[in-house]
C-alpha cells in the first residue's frame, strides 16, 4: 500500500492512543481542526476532549505541562505546530524537559514527546522554516528524532511514545505528502523502529553521505545519478540525532573513507558541524579527505519561492558537492 | 476558626522546623561547608507552613528558590536532604541537581526550575493528571513576587483557568526581587493578585506573617478546588530578612526597616507568644524541641559530610531513564 508520511504519523498516534489510555495529546489546533496538516483529524471524536485538547497559543505552557503530566503518570504526546515555535519554549525544552530527571533524581521519569513540523515549505519564510535539531542537540538529556520516510515515521513515533525519556520529534514539512510503498501486513503489524539506530538507506563504496530528514530522499536521488558517473555513494540516515548511532555511521565511513553530511538547516553550527568535528576526532586516520558539509545557506529563509528552493540543498547541489570530494 | 491543640502544635512544629533548619543551613554556609549559593527564607515560615498545612495525600507541590528547608518539612529524609545540599551521592539526585532541586518525589514534590516561572506549567501538567484520574487533589504552585512578572506564569494561569484545573497559584511576596523593591518593579499593589485579576479566579491576599490567616485562606481556596472549583490565587505578604543570597550586603534597603521587621513582625515569635499565652505550649517545650532538633540535624550533617560524592564515571548516570 502507498502510505504518506503524514498518514503514518497520524496512524501511529491513533494506534498508540488505542493501546494505552494514559497517552494524551494537547496542542494548538489539534482538536476539531485536526492540526494544520490534518494529521490529528478525527482524533477528538475518537478519544474525547480529555485526551485530545486544543490549547491557546501558549508554547511555554505546552512543554512544561508535558513535563508535569509525564512525571505524575500520564504519557503526553504534545504538539508545537511549527518547529520554529520550539524557540518560544526554548527554556522549557532546554532546561526543564531535558534536565528535569538529571536535576531531581531517578524517581522522575519523563515519558513525553513534543512533535513539531519542521523545515521549509511553500514560502513559509524566515520564522516558519527552521529545522531545530542542531539547537537542541546541545541539550544533554533529550532524545531527538527526525524520520525521513513513512515507515520510519510510524515506527519511530511509536518508539518515542513508548520511551520513558523526553523526545523532540521533528517532522520535515515537505515530507508530509510524500508516499512510500509499504506492504499492508507490515504496516499494520504494530512494528516499531528502535531509537538510536541509524539506517543505511543505500549501500555504496566511495563515500558515506549522512543525510537527515528531508535530505534523505534527495541524497538517494543524488546517489542514484552519481552511480552513472561511477561514484558509489552510501547513504546513511541517522534517524535519531540524539543519542546518535555512531557505530553504524563510523562503520560506513571506515569502509568508504570519505564522509559528507547533508541537512536542511543552516551550515554554521548545524548538525554537519557537529558530525564533521566528531568524524575528525574519532576517524581521522580513516578519512581520505576533508568532511564535506552540505547545508542551507546562512540566511534567514527568504520568502521568494525560487530563493527558498535555492537556499536549501538540491539534488544538483548535493551531486556537485560530492563530485568535488573526488577532484 | 477554632483549632485543636494538636493542630496548633503541628503547625507550630512545622514553622519551628523551618526556622531551625534555615538556621542550620546558614550556619553551615557561613562555615564554608555548602558548595553553592543559599537563598534563605528565614522569617517567612508562616507563609510556607500555613499554606502547606492544607496539603493532603496525593497533592503535588512546587517550591521556589528560597526556603530549601521546605522539602524536609514536607517529609523528605534528612540524609537525602543534607546529602543533596552538600552535593553528595546520598542526595535525591546524587548531588547533580543541588540545593534548588532538593526534594522527594514521594512527598508530592514536582521539582523546581531555577529559571523561575518557567516551571509554572509543570504544575498545570500535574493538575492534568489529577483531572484525568478524577482525584480531589490539588497542586501548590509557589512563586515569589519577582517571578510573578514572568510571562510563563500567565500562560500557566490561562491553561489552568481554561481547563478548570486545581492549581493554587501562591505568590510569596517578600517585597524584593533580588535587589529591586516590589514598588520599583511591580506596577500594581498586589504582585500576583493584582495582575492575575484578569483571570477572574478566587483570590485572596493575606498577611504572610500570620500563619493562621494564611492557613485559613489556603484552606478555603483549596476546599473549593477539591470540589471542582478550578484554580485560585493566594498572595501572602511577608518580608525577606536576609539578602537575596548569603553574602548579599543589602545596600539597596534601609537596615532599620529590616531590623524592625525582624524584631516586630517575626511570624514564629508572634505565633509562639499566642500559643504560650493560651497555655498550649511552654517555652520549655520549645527549647526541648530545638535541642532535639539540633542533635538530630548535627548527626545528619555529619553523616552527609562523610558521605561519598559521585565518581566521575557516574556523571552520566540518570541522564536517561
Amino acid at each position: 500500500m502507498k502510505v504518506s508520511y503524514s498518514k503514518a504519523i497520524g496512524d501511529a498516534l491513533k494506534e498508540e492512543m488505542r493501546r494505552d489510555e494514559r497517552i494524551v495529546m494537547i496542542g494548538e489546533d489539534i482538536g476539531e481542526y485536526g492540526n494544520i496538516f490534518g494529521i490529528t483529524r478525527g482524533m477528538l471524536e475518537e478519544f474525547g476532549s480529555k485526551r485530545v485538547r486544543n490549547t491557546p497559543i501558549v508554547e511555554n505552557a505546552i512543554v512544561s505541562c508535558g513535563v508535569g503530566a509525564a512525571i505524575t503518570g500520564l504519557r503526553p504526546c504534545f504538539e508545537l505546530m511549527y518547529s520554529d515555535f520550539t524557540m518560544c519554549s526554548f527554556t522549557e525544552i532546554f532546561h526543564i524537559m531535558a534536565k528535569w530527571r538529571y536535576m531531581h533524581g531517578p524517581d522522575f521519569k519523563l515519558p513525553m514527546v513534543i512533535r513539531n513540523a519542521s523545515g521549509s515549505a511553500n514560502g513559509a519564510a524566515a520564522e516558519h522554516s527552521n529545522p531545530v535539531e542542531s539547537l537542541f542537540m546541545h541539550a544533554a538529556g533529550l532524545t531527538i528524532i527526525t524520520p525521513s520516510c513513512a515507515y520510519d515515521a510510524k515506527g519511530l513515533l511509536k518508539s518515542a511514545i513508548r520511551s520513558d525519556n523526553p523526545v523532540l520529534f521533528c517532522e520535515p514539512k515537505q515530507l508530509y505528502q510524500t508516499k512510500q510503498e509499504i506492504p499492508e501486513d507490515i504496516y499494520n503489524s504494530d512494528y516499531t523502529v528502535p531509537i538510536g539506530v541509524a539506517d543505511v538507506k543505500r549501500e555504496g563504496a566511495d563515500v558515506t553521505l549522512v543525510a537527515i530528514g528531508l535530505m534523505v530522499p534527495r541524497a538517494l536521488e543524488a546517489a542514484e545519478r552519481l552511480a552513472a558517473e561511477e561514484i558509489s555513494v552510501e547513504v546513511v540516515d541517522p534517524r535519531t540525532l540524539a543519542p546518535l548511532d555512531t557505530e553504524t555511521i563510523y562503520a560506513s565511513i571506515s569502509k568508504t573513507h570519505r564522509a559528507a553530511v547533508v541537512e536542511e538547516s543552516n551550515k554554521t553550527s548545524g548538525v554537519g558541524a557537529e558530525l564533521a568535528a566528531k568524524f575528525q576526532e574519532d576517524l581521522y586516520y580513516e578519512l581520505d579527505g576533508p568532511v564535506c558539509r552540505i547545508a542551507a545557506l546562512d540566511v534567514p529563509m527568504p520568502y521568494n519561492l525560487e530563493m527558498e528552493h535555492y537556499s536549501i540543498p538540491t539534488v544538483e547541489r548535493i551531486m556537485d558537492s560530492i563530485r568535488g570530494m573526488f577532484r | 476558626m477554632s483549632y485543636s491543640k494538636e493542630f496548633l502544635c503541628s503547625i507550630h512544629e512545622k514553622m519551628l522546623t523551618l526556622r531551625q533548619m534555615e538556621l542550620k543551613i546558614l550556619d553551615r554556609y557561613a562555615q564554608g561547608r555548602v558548595p553553592g549559593h543559599i537563598h534563605s527564607a528565614i522569617g517567612q515560615e508562616g507563609t510556607f507552613a500555613g499554606v502547606l498545612s492544607t496539603k493532603k495525600d496525593g497533592d503535588y507541590w512546587k517550591p521556589i528558590h528560597r526556603m530549601h528547608s521546605l522539602s524536609y518539612m514536607m517529609g523528605m529524609d534528612e540524609d537525602a536532604f543534607w546529602g543533596e545540599l552538600f552535593g553528595k551521592k546520598t542526595g535525591n539526585s546524587g548531588g547533580r541537581g543541588g540545593m534548588l532541586h532538593i526534594g522527594d518525589f514521594n512527598t508530592g514534590f514536582l521539582g523546581m526550575s531555577a529559571t523561575l516561572g518557567n516551571d509554572a506549567g509543570v504544575c498545570v501538567g500535574a493538575a492534568m493528571t489529577i483531572d484525568y484520574d478524577n482525584r480531589d487533589n490539588v497542586v501548590y504552585m509557589i512563586m515569589g513576587d519577582g517571578t510573578s512578572s514572568r510571562g510563563p506564569v500567565y500562560e500557566a494561569l490561562t491553561m489552568a483557568k481554561l481547563w478548570n484545573l486545581p492549581v493554587l497559584f501562591i505568590c510569596e511576596n517578600n517585597a524584593f526581587a533580588l535587589s529591586t523593591p516590589a514598588e520599583d518593579g511591580i506596577p500594581v499593589k498586589d504582585a500576583l493578585a493584582g495582575r492575575g485579576s484578569g483571570w477572574e479566579l478566587p483570590t485572596k491576599v493575606v498577611d504572610g506573617t500570620d500563619v493562621l490567616a494564611v492557613y485559613e485562606a489556603a484552606k478555603e481556596l483549596t476546599d473549593q478546588m477539591r470540589a471542582g472549583g478550578g484554580p485560585a490565587i493566594l498572595e501572602c505578604k511577608n518580608y525577606r530578612w536576609r539578602g537575596h543570597f548569603e553574602g548579599d550586603q543589602c545596600n539597596y534597603r534601609d537596615p532599620e526597616m529590616t531590623k524592625d521587621k525582624m524584631e516586630n513582625q517575626d511570624c514564629l515569635k508572634m505565633f509562639e507568644e499566642k500559643l504560650i499565652n493560651k497555655g498550649i505550649i511552654t517555652e520549655q517545650e520549645i527549647e526541648a524541641f530545638k535541642e532535639r532538633f539540633d542533635k538530630q540535624m548535627d548527626a545528619a550533617i555529619e553523616r552527609a559530610e562523610a558521605a561519598p560524592s559521585i565518581k566521575p564515571e557516574e556523571i552520566y548516570d540518570n541522564l536517561y531513564a
